[in-house]
């Protein structure tokens, strides 16, 4: 088991290595020239190639790349080529942001997906089984974007109940739930809808396991049966349908947090992308991989402590 | 300091001297009446002088282009200096409302007759927000320091030669040739005045001599300004002032809507206007920008070469049509490349009207026929709009256009300003008198006329307003009849104010949004 974990470890590190390759390497090739997004449309090639110089950015690839990955590594990401200031601590803040966004959108998503999902099975020959199964498909259907102008046409612009946008951080309080409320639901609707199909179908799957048979015979109710051996066992298959929804949410943020005017990665991501802020860029794509890497590896440690079966295995 | 028409009249009207004279006059009288009274009795609507302002209050102002960071003079774009131009720095002189040039920071100046001496006397009693003195040391700071920008057209000043000090509240700025255009870039970012313990720090703080403090910028997020309480002028009409800056014209009409902002500036929301309009708690305000949205066809393309096709091409494009596409129609129809604010504007819409007959009479008289042409659109929701309709016009006479969409701004103005690889191009030029660019051949619009580049030179040797002006007149005329690019329309600049705010700038004069005036009432 140990030798399990540190193997996974190892992977993870070799895909970072690689995945900065990549990235840096992409983004060398990009059209488009930082220097001159930053002076604008009137500044002429002289000054222009003075910042590249003072950029750095006429150097050779690989002289920038070793300098950024080491600099990456040890905490200092550099400094923006558009605000002036360290990446680091810039990326950092956005990071925080995100991640409280995704966590919401999560916590929408699981508190959809288990009773719409678990409802979906048990009643799946009843009407109100498919009403719910139906409920989902529509709920994968809506794109994200799309929920969140819903939701501020209904609930900030028609009752006028919650901001249309903004942000404010958790030591806000109440202020803070107000601002999150409307984008981690946002969010997580179209996610939950997609994992309520899979809690649906692995609910369905215990349901025929023979121990579910033999819980029943033993004369427990099928509801009693469900809760004491089967949800355990369609936990596994829902905890990594949520690791990799993880990705998704993240992607997802980066939409969400335009419609809401949300400062976190997805926002700082596209403006940074927009001003060829190459070194905002980099950084911002490599911790979002990591973040997504490490979440796997974190899933994929964890499934065998869900489920013992998983410990024999590997 | 707010003038008056007399003011503006005298200016105006006078001998260079005598009109200083007076102005300074006038200008001591005001600092001296202090600041009992801060509304201007002139704002339209005449809301403003009912009673119930709230000189504690604070406004939220919601703003679109986003400052990369706060130093103007080695970033592009106008949102840095929009923002703390007027507000947190000042220069020399401003531009007012309506565009005229009125004093600032100098109480008056004199012109020498030969138009290459600029004499300034001073405001006095004026310091920085961090205590340092602003005297004439630091207007010769100031402007030496133009060398080192690498944004914001430093050579628009290029003909400064020295500044000499005359004492510490008079300065002398000696150009190396006439250069009318002088004072109105000092009207500009080019002529705010820095601190020099300051200008280490200009990316991220701002330290001037304006009605407000700057207090903090959460980048990309908001700006944050609080009245400076021993500004030397009359002081602001608010206690803050917060800038929200969005990306998505949507977003930022959902915030007005639900009170999370109480104005919008510089709106690109056009589609929600009309809705807006209709809605009584919100006011449109609708004023002209410095932009000219201009098709730019490529003298180096053989028959965009020819005079006849230009024409032809412009007479096949019809303006109503691109700009109601773009704006839903709000804005002015341009013929030349002026805009109405300008000194110089002549309404030039009546020289090429839209008549596709006449167009295709124009191009078979050329003996073109199967023109196929490139058109490079940046990815603005304008510039696509625009293209789309022009396509469609040009194919009616049988001009065949492909259109290709660029990345704005990285892709497109390395393409089209740097490489110069395109037959039609389409961009606003935001950027005020921006048609002085028609004097450089090597500029992407390549347009290279030895008379024109003599009426620039003409009028930069102007030494009064009327001179100025009609040599620029004469040259706009020269361009619209050579015809290099297609001017479609000048944007508008629309406000949205919810009830209670007064005092927003209505045009967007290419310089700083100036907040002073603003005022929330209870």
């Amino acid at each position: 088991m140990l030798l399990n974990a540190l193997r996974r470890v190892g992977v993870f590190a070799l895909t970072v290595f690689v995945a900065s390759l990549v990235v840096f390497f992409l983004l060398g090739v990009l059209p488009g020239d930082p220097a001159r997004a930053q002076l604008g449309l009137q500044a002429s090639e002289e000054q222009v190639q003075a910042l590249r110089e003072q950029l750095g950015v006429d150097r050779p690839l690989p002289v920038r790349y070793l300098e950024w990955i080491t600099g990456f590594f040890t905490g200092d990401m550099g400094v923006s080529y558009a605000s002036r200031s360290p990446v680091g601590p810039q990326v950092l803040d956005a990071l925080q942001v995100t991640l409280l966004l995704v966590l919401g959108g999560i916590g929408v998503a699981v508190l959809i997906a288990l009773p719409l999902g678990i409802l979906a099975a048990v009643r799946h020959h009843r009407p109100d089984g498919t009403l719910f199964s139906g409920l989902s498909q529509l709920g994968i259907s809506i794109p994200n974007f799309l929920a969140g102008l819903l939701l501020i046409a209904v609930f900030s612009v028609a009752l006028g109940w919650l901001p249309s946008g903004g942000w404010q951080p958790p030591v806000a309080g109440v202020d803070f739930l107000r601002h999150i409320a409307l984008p981690a639901l946002a969010l997580g609707l179209v996610n939950g809808a997609i994992l309520a199909r899979y809690t649906r179908a692995a609910v369905l799957e215990v349901m025929r396991e023979d121990f579910m048979r033999t819980a029943r015979a033993k004369g427990l109710k099928p509801g009693a049966a469900l809760v004491r051996h089967g949800l355990r066992n369609a936990l596994v298959p829902v905890v990594t349908v949520t690791s990799i929804e993880f990705a998704n949410l993240i992607i997802g943020a980066v939409v969400i947090e335009t419609v809401f005017v949300i400062p976190g990665l997805g926002s700082t991501l596209i403006r940074a992308v927009a001003n060829r802020d190459l070194i905002m860029i980099q950084s911002i794509v490599m911790c979002v991989v990591i973040l997504v890497l490490l979440v796997n590896l974190l899933v994929d440690l964890l499934r065998p402590v869900i489920d013992p079966r998983l410990r024999i295995a590997s | 300091m707010k003038e008056t028409h007399t003011m503006k009249k005298l200016f105006q009207s006078g001998t260079p001297l005598a009109a200083c004279l007076a102005v300074s006059a006038l200008a001591l009288s005001a600092c001296g009446a202090g600041g009992d009274d801060p509304v201007n009795g002139e704002d339209e609507g005449g809301e403003a002088t009912s009673t119930g302002e709230n000189s504690d209050a604070n406004i939220s102002i919601g703003m679109f282009a986003v400052p990369a960071n706060l130093d103007f003079t080695t970033t592009g774009g106008a949102a840095v200096f929009e923002a703390l131009l007027y507000n947190v720095y000042e220069g020399l002189v401003q531009l007012d409302a309506e565009g005229e040039i009125q004093p600032l920071l100098a109480e008056s100046w004199e012109i020498s007759d030969d138009g290459q001496e600029f004499t300034f006397q001073l405001q006095e009693g004026v310091t920085f927000h961090d205590g340092t003195e602003f005297d004439a040391d630091i207007v010769k700071f100031s402007l030496e320091r133009l060398d080192e920008w690498s944004a914001n057209t430093p050579e628009a000043l290029a003909a400064i030669d020295s500044v000499e000090i005359v004492d510490d509240y008079e300065v002398t700025v000696a150009l190396s040739e006439p250069d009318y255009n002088a004072l109105f870039w000092l009207a500009g970012p080019l002529g705010a005045m820095f601190s020099p313990d300051s200008v280490d720090d200009l990316a991220t703080d701002a330290n001037g001599t304006g009605p407000f403090e700057f207090v903090t910028y959460e980048n990309a997020v908001r700006m944050e300004f609080a009245r400076n309480d021993d500004y030397w002028g009359d002081p602001a009409g608010v206690a803050g002032v917060e800038l929200v800056y969005y990306e998505d014209a949507s977003a930022a009409a959902n915030a007005i809507r639900t009170g999370g902002v109480d104005a919008i500036l510089r709106s690109e929301a056009f589609d929600q206007f009309e809705s807006f309009e209709a809605e009584e708690e919100i006011e449109v305000r609708v004023g002209s920008s410095q932009g000219v949205v201009v098709m730019s066809m490529n003298p180096d393309h053989e028959a965009l070469a020819q005079d006849e096709v230009r024409e032809a091409l412009h007479r096949a494009i019809d303006k109503e049509s691109v700009m109601a596409a773009a704006t839903a129609g709000y804005g002015e129809i341009l013929g030349g490349p002026s805009v109405p604010t300008d000194p110089y504007y002549i309404d030039f819409t009546g020289t090429y009207d839209y008549d596709p007959d006449a167009a295709q009479d124009l191009l078979d008289s050329a003996d073109v026929d199967d023109l196929s042409l490139t058109f490079n659109v940046p990815n603005r929701a304008y510039a696509e709009a625009s293209a789309q309709v022009i396509q469609d016009n040009l194919s009616e006479i049988g001009v065949d256009v492909t259109l290709q969409t660029q990345e704005f701004p990285a892709v497109w103005v390395e393409e089209n300003m740097v490489n110069q690889d395109f037959d039609l191009t389409i961009i606003n030029h935001v950027e005020p008198r921006n048609m002085n660019n028609y004097a450089f051949p090597e500029y992407y619009w390549g347009y290279d006329s030895e008379e024109a580049r003599d009426l620039f030179a003409e009028a930069a040797a102007a030494t009064d307003d009327d001179e100025y002006a009609s040599s620029m007149e004469e040259l706009t005329e020269l361009l619209v009849e050579d015809t290099p690019g297609v001017w479609l329309y000048n944007p508008p600049n629309v406000g949205l104010a919810t009830e209670g705010v007064s005092g927003l700038p209505l045009n967007d004069l290419g310089v700083g949004i100036d907040l002073s005036d603003v005022t929330v009432s209870e």
